[in-house]
């Protein structure tokens, strides 16, 4: 828990105008070193003198570091909930993959039964659909190839109808998990336009 | 108005009611610590947060009256500014992985609104809005706290009263954002020259006051000092009002508990009477 003085700092630091984030940086020794704040469409060198005279009231020797928000500019798209991956596991017993994925806190689950490449990929599809995604893609192939880093995996779909194939690419620790992380960075665009799981 | 009546039940689930127990139980663990519901809370929050669904990372985005977008993340760590400039529209908890189930998100996203808006409450309302530093009802319970000590235990304490020279002629010649900035900038300087422990609040208009503590009455040079080098204008920061805050001045009087009074009244009397005869030597009204 931070003093009470640090934290009047840090809402003093708040309530200048245009700041959206703050980060109070301490050294080795617990003192505060820098203060960084991040600023949103207001004149960052506005901010700077202001939070230069507050930084120097409560820690005259700290730093202050101003970025500005303003300049990033990102697609609303990307605002968009995203679909995580929670967990991908094969059984040797049965040679059935699972896949669990995690939509806005809704959970979906595949199983897949043809080895860790293939069964890792259709488990992914399956756990898509079980989300409510309507995935009008079939799985052409997944190949795992040699790089001089590993053995990642490959993943193509194609579409029912008419259209170009989607790649996707992954290396985890394991090939049901790469099988898993490349089906969905194969569908990355696709599901970031999808907005609605029915 | 809606009346009970005997058919109506307690909702018996968390969900009924729309709030998380363990955000509740967090709040309660930090009143029954006598430790106010502050910005320190939010961080809690992500932490516990992170701890139940294992998360690698955790930013929640409040919106607050006074504040406008406000990002927190988990570790009090900075946030990249594409990511800021992405989070900064839309209020909510965005986690790492997203396994938040929506509705313990929005009870999360609405707690900590609530703590930011409580801690930013109670700071405004013992501050000056002006220049930051104390307000009268603030520096009445200090003064008053520190009468009581310098009563029982002999503690000293000097009580400094400060007030612009002539300063309606800076409203009435410029204008009154003027004299607000003059105002902002002796608060901002007198902020500076205090030591830690001392107390210093705008009372009303252009008059200031000061509880130097643990001062037997040397030590009210010292801050004077301290006071005028602070003022000086390169000391601020760029200015453009020129003249009008270069050729401002003050005038104080001063007073020393227990060596003059215990009581708040002959101290507050005492400081009054010197600094108007400040101001009548130099040739000016109070």
């Amino acid at each position: 828990m931070m003093s009470p003085t640090e934290e009047d700092f840090e809402l003093e630091l708040r309530s200048l105008p245009g700041v959206l984030n703050v980060e109070i940086r301490k050294d080795e020794y617990g003192e505060v070193d820098a203060v960084t704040l991040i600023v949103f469409e207001h004149d960052p060198e506005d901010v700077r003198v202001e939070a230069k005279h507050l930084v120097s009231l409560y820690f005259p020797s700290a730093a202050v570091v101003i970025e500005d928000a303003s300049s990033a500019i990102v697609p609303r798209e990307s605002l968009a909930p995203r679909v995580a991956l929670v967990g991908a596991s094969f059984n040797p017993e049965n040679g059935t993959c699972e896949v669990e994925l995690n939509f806005t806190g809704r959970i979906g689950i595949g199983r897949g039964g043809s080895g860790q490449l293939f069964g890792g990929a259709e488990a992914t599809l399956l756990a898509l659909r079980d989300l409510g995604f309507d995935v009008p893609f079939y799985l052409l192939s997944v190949v795992n190839v040699a790089t001089t880093r590993g053995w990642p995996v490959v993943v193509t779909l194609r579409p029912f109808s008419d259209g170009a194939d989607m790649f996707g690419i992954a290396q985890a620790d394991s090939d049901v998990l790469s099988a898993s992380m490349a089906t969905l960075s194969a569908l990355n665009r696709f599901l970031s336009m999808s907005k609605n799981a029915s | 108005m809606t009346a009970l009546t005997d058919d109506w039940e307690a909702p018996t689930t968390e969900t009924a009611f729309g709030y998380e127990p363990w955000l509740f139980q967090l709040m309660l663990d930090q009143l029954e610590e006598e430790k106010e519901l502050d910005i320190g809370w939010v961080y809690s929050v992500l932490e516990k947060l992170a701890e139940r669904y294992q998360l690698e990372d955790v930013i929640v985005n409040i919106d607050v009256k006074n504040f406008g977008a406000q990002l927190f993340r988990l570790g009090r760590r900075a946030i990249s500014t594409d990511l800021a400039s992405r989070l900064g529209a839309t209020p909510g908890v965005y986690c790492n992985p997203d396994v938040v189930p929506e509705v313990e998100r929005d009870a999360v996203r609405a707690a900590c609104q609530l703590v930011l808006s409580l801690h930013y409450a109670r700071y405004i309302a013992g501050t000056d809005f002006l220049t930051k530093i104390a307000n009268e009802i603030t520096f009445k319970a200090a003064f008053e706290a520190a009468c009581a000590n310098s009563a029982r235990y002999g503690w000293a304490f000097t009580y400094v009263l400060i007030d612009i020279d002539e300063f309606k002629k800076i409203n009435d010649t410029y204008s009154y954002s003027v004299g607000n900035d003059v105002i902002r900038r002796y608060g901002l300087a007198i902020r500076r020259s205090v030591r830690s422990g001392d107390v210093a609040a705008r009372l009303h208009g252009d008059e200031f006051a000061v509880l130097l503590s643990n001062a037997g009455g040397h030590e009210v040079a010292g801050f004077i000092d301290r006071l005028r080098f602070n003022l000086g204008p390169l000391n601020l920061g760029p200015s453009n009002l020129g003249p009008a805050i270069e050729n401002v001045t003050f005038s104080f009087g001063s007073a020393t508990s227990p060596r003059e009074s215990t009581d708040h009244d002959v101290i507050e009397d005492l400081a009054e009477d010197r600094l108007k005869e400040v101001k009548k030597k130099k040739g000016f009204t109070r």
